[in-house]
């Protein structure tokens, strides 16, 4: 039962994606950050005000880190398909200098 | 990117890269916006006499006080950039030697802050009246007036000059000058120059005609013991 929890937890602090979800995620935080860094810019000085172009950089920025750290469910929607542990033992055989494993 | 740590990283990375590059644009963007400043600096009147660099001090030296007119329009020195600028005037009189650099002092300097600068102690609000500015009310806000835009009619130094040798008395050949320091929110301090930069260009007028500093003013008439610049530094004006 605790291990159980311990284990919900670490899961939850590593926060891992299937390998979908990592090109996703890199591909959101470059697309984002780069838009929101125009849109800092070009708003700061439409506004000829500095401060807006911090707000909107900072605010954006957190706005991205909180889209693309937690492992959201749509950045495991492609879980890897490990053969199941049955399989290897019918059909395949492996044989190691000329001697057959199980 | 397959943990959440590794995320964060990552997404920090990037960020500190879109700042700065956000940055230098921002810093580069100081260069697109024309700058037109003009001034018109009139001497009202010089004195020379003599003091002390402070109250126990034994060395006596020669103080000008120079109270000068100043009417300028340096709003377009004021861009979204534009933190604020550190406005100063100065005397510049020929060197000793002829192969050093003409000698300045500052006798006058105001910090006016940009339209976005929260209100500060340390700030010159040209169009707050006299009373107030001596009042120790906190400061209001700024008045709505485009900042740089402002005249001064026979006003006093803030600093009485002196000369390293302590005398400057019947010194010829001596201007004032307007110059500033534009200090940007993000990028290079800026200072004002002789000729023109890009869009830039250099400040028109805020130069006086070529005086001499009159002869020792005698005891006991005018400003008495005069005080040096000392006391005053870091103070609005």
């Amino acid at each position: 039962m605790a291990d159980e929890v311990v284990e919900k937890v670490r899961e939850l602090l590593e926060g891992q994606i299937d390998f979908e979800g990592q090109r996703l995620a890199e591909l959101m935080q470059y697309a984002f950050l780069t838009t929101v860094g125009a849109i800092a810019f070009i708003y700061g000085y439409v506004t000829q005000n500095v401060y807006n172009s911090a707000y909107i950089g900072l605010g954006g920025t957190a706005l991205t880190m909180l889209l693309v750290v937690p492992p959201w469910p749509f950045f495991n929607k492609h879980p890897v398909r490990w053969l199941s542990p049955h399989i290897g033992a019918s059909p395949i055989s492996i044989s190691v200098d000329g001697k057959k494993m199980s | 990117m397959h943990s959440a740590l590794v995320r964060l990283q990552n997404v920090f990375g990037f960020f500190t890269t879109v700042a700065s590059c956000i940055a230098i644009l921002i810093a580069f963007s100081s260069f697109t916006s024309p700058q037109t400043p003009s001034a018109s600096l009139k001497l009202r009147n010089v004195q020379v006499v003599k003091g002390r660099p402070h109250y126990y001090s034994s060395k006596k030296e020669e103080y000008a006080h120079i109270k000068f007119d100043l009417d300028t329009d340096l709003s377009s020195l004021f861009n979204w950039n534009t933190k604020q600028v550190f406005l100063y005037i100065k005397a510049t009189y020929p060197p000793t030697s002829p192969s050093e650099p003409r000698t300045e002092a500052i006798l006058w300097d105001a910090i006016l802050a940009g339209p976005i600068q929260p209100p500060h102690h340390n700030h010159w609000d040209p169009h707050a009246s006299t009373k107030s500015r001596r009042s120790k009310s906190p400061p209001k806000s700024p008045s709505t007036k485009p900042p740089g835009i402002f005249k001064l009619a026979n006003q006093r130094p803030k600093y009485q000059i002196t000369d390293p040798s302590g005398r400057i008395a019947a010194q010829a050949n001596a201007t004032l000058e307007l110059a500033w320091n534009v200090q940007p929110w993000v990028g290079a301090l800026t200072w004002s120059r002789d000729a023109d930069f890009g869009v830039w260009k250099k400040l028109k007028g805020g130069r006086t005609k070529a005086f001499t500093f009159p002869a020792l003013k005698e005891k006991g008439e005018g400003l008495g013991t005069a005080k040096g610049g000392e006391g005053n530094r870091g103070k609005p004006a």
